[in-house]
């Protein structure tokens, strides 16, 4: 056999059993242990802090407003999309029975123009919904700028939830 | 408690009309643009150094070494746009011993190796082993260490052995058109498999990525072939740019047309998907589209390399309008990289609206991240040009011949 082919061989073979040989080296310990990735990114995972508590933990404490928005328009929004993530409050709030929570702990009670227009701005790309439409799947879209925008007697400016009570619009 | 609704107003004011929450932000960014950019470099300029070899067309004889080398200094880099995207360094090296045949993105690992591996580190090392054996014997120190590791500690300049590194590196070269057409091809097909996404699903693809990296390729060896003349003070083989120029042209053309064809399909299909592309082509990917890819990038290319296959300049108008056009020609492949992938997630695959991206300049994913990355081959190429001097090169064919 010519003498570069010999070489060349040897190289490859060298190359292959350093890679096979660093495979059991640098291949995560928990690789492969259920299927083809490394089990214990699971539990890495699973080691990330909480946010969001779930509607169901609100609900325990604040039954009165469940029961309120139950059969609104609102009644299939959960409560953490307006308020924000509630794990902390949740946990900790029982705590502070008869103080008030620290700023830490409240959740959010958005209030402004610009929060209801979140979902409620007039968006081309959304179903568009006629005045005599009753239908609870299609999100009421109005100009934020234009809709009541003033009381039309005292002239004073008006908050959305002024007229639409949020847990009950 | 923060306030969530302030970040998802802040959020919402890159949205248009509809998008689905997960296509707000653009998860593949301008490392990814630079992936295909940078292994279509790898593919044409083997493509270009394979014409002299299989098809003997010896007046490109003075690129075929640079274009080798060019292509080795792109295939090291390649892999590392998508490493340093995955953005965990620590365990960046897992992806590389955990290879597995299920997956279309993990098959990547093997197209890479058969093609860094067998094909174009074994054509180099057929090609140069008796010039490194000659230099390990003309130098000292640590270059003749180089020299002797490089070419495996062998000694035999036989004129039978080199007969024999000729005989494979031919059949290398000849395994290796096909694998550089798999290469690239196999980055087409990642994108042009993606059947959710209208802009990138067509079968196509694969073929259009292939010929635009073959341009890209030769592009890049003719603008690096001038540079480097120039800072050697070496005069330039104009019959070789000319032939070279030529080749350009013929595939910059099918290239142009591959892409003309695949855009008259989907206007003359008019699927549901159409019109949010027809805005998208026509709003946001405008000025790279039309602009920088169409108009810089291969009309004017087309029209002035064009011109010179039936009037042909005085040399020195030459040079310079092949070290332009070269140059308009890598900008312009690389803004039609993205186009695909920027472009591919620009609109909601509701096909109700869009989201926007801007580049920033520091982090993991700005653009300087992203320069790095184009410059380092440059930096590794200086090297091999250094330790593997394609124009040091003793004649073999000379040798052969006395014998």
């Amino acid at each position: 056999m010519p003498q570069q082919i010999k070489r060349l061989i040897s190289a490859f073979a060298i190359v292959i059993l350093l890679f096979l040989v660093m495979q059991q080296v640098l291949k995560p310990s928990s690789f492969g242990v259920s299927g083809h990735y490394r089990f214990l990114a699971i539990q890495e995972n699973k080691l990330k802090e909480l946010q969001y508590a779930g509607s169901e933990s609100c609900i325990k404490c604040h039954e009165d407003i469940h029961i309120e928005k139950s059969d609104g328009y609102h009644a299939q929004l959960k409560c953490e999309v307006c308020h924000g993530p509630a794990l902390r409050h949740v946990m900790y709030a029982d705590k502070f029975e008869n103080e008030e929570l620290p700023d830490s702990l409240k959740l959010n009670k958005p209030d402004e123009r610009k929060d209801c227009a979140v979902c409620h701005r007039i968006n081309a790309a959304r179903i568009k919904i006629t005045f005599d439409t009753i239908d609870n799947s299609m999100i009421k879209q109005v100009d934020p700028m234009k809709h009541n925008l003033v009381h039309k007697k005292t002239k004073v400016e008006l908050k959305c939830i002024e007229c639409h009570y949020p847990h009950q619009p | 408690m923060e306030n969530h609704l302030q970040d998802l107003h802040e959020v919402l004011s890159k949205v248009q009309g509809y998008v689905y929450p997960n296509e707000i932000e653009l998860n593949w960014s301008i490392l990814i643009v630079l992936y295909p950019y940078i292994t279509g470099l790898v593919a044409g300029a083997f493509i270009l150094a394979s014409l002299e070899r299989i098809f003997k067309l010896h007046i490109l004889k003075p690129t075929y070494g640079l274009a080798l080398l060019t292509a080795l200094s792109f295939m090291l880099v390649a892999t590392m746009p998508l490493v340093s995207h995955l953005g965990k360094p620590l365990r960046a090296y897992e992806i590389m011993v955990t290879p597995h045949l299920s997956s279309a993105m993990a098959i990547f690992g093997f197209v890479y190796l058969w093609y860094l591996m067998v094909v174009l580190l074994l054509e180099i090392w057929f090609d140069y082993r008796r010039d490194m054996v000659i230099w390990a014997n003309e130098t000292k120190g640590i270059k003749r260490f180089l020299y002797k590791a490089l070419s495996l500690w062998t000694t035999d300049i036989s004129p039978k052995a080199v007969a024999l590194d000729k005989k494979l590196g031919y059949i290398v070269t000849v395994i290796g058109v096909p694998s550089a057409f798999l290469l690239h091809g196999y980055v087409g097909f990642i994108f042009g498999s993606i059947k959710a996404n209208p802009w990138w699903s067509t079968v196509l693809m694969p073929v259009i990525f292939l010929f635009s990296a073959i341009v890209s390729g030769i592009a890049l060896v003719m603008l690096i072939y001038i540079l480097l003349s120039k800072i050697r003070k070496q005069k330039i083989d104009m019959a070789c740019l000319d032939l070279i120029a030529r080749y350009l042209f013929y595939i910059l053309l099918i290239d142009f047309v591959l892409e003309g064809l695949d855009q008259i399909h989907r206007i003359y299909e008019a699927e549901e998907s159409f019109e949010v592309l027809h805005m998208l082509v026509f709003g946001k990917l405008f000025y790279t589209m039309f602009i920088l890819q169409g108009l810089l990038g291969t009309i004017v290319p087309l029209l002035t390399l064009g011109t010179f296959q039936f009037v042909q300049p005085k040399e020195k108008i030459r040079k310079a309008v092949y070290l332009v056009t070269s140059a308009l020609i890598l900008i312009g492949v690389f803004f039609m990289r993205w186009n695909v992938v920027i472009g591919g997630q620009l609109f909601s695959k509701s096909f109700y609206g869009y989201t926007s991206f801007k580049i920033g300049m520091i982090g993991t994913e700005g653009y300087l991240m992203a320069a790095v990355w184009i410059i380092v081959p440059f930096i590794i190429l200086s090297f091999l040009l250094w330790l593997l001097p394609p124009w040091k090169k003793k004649d073999e064919d000379a040798d052969i011949q006395e014998v």
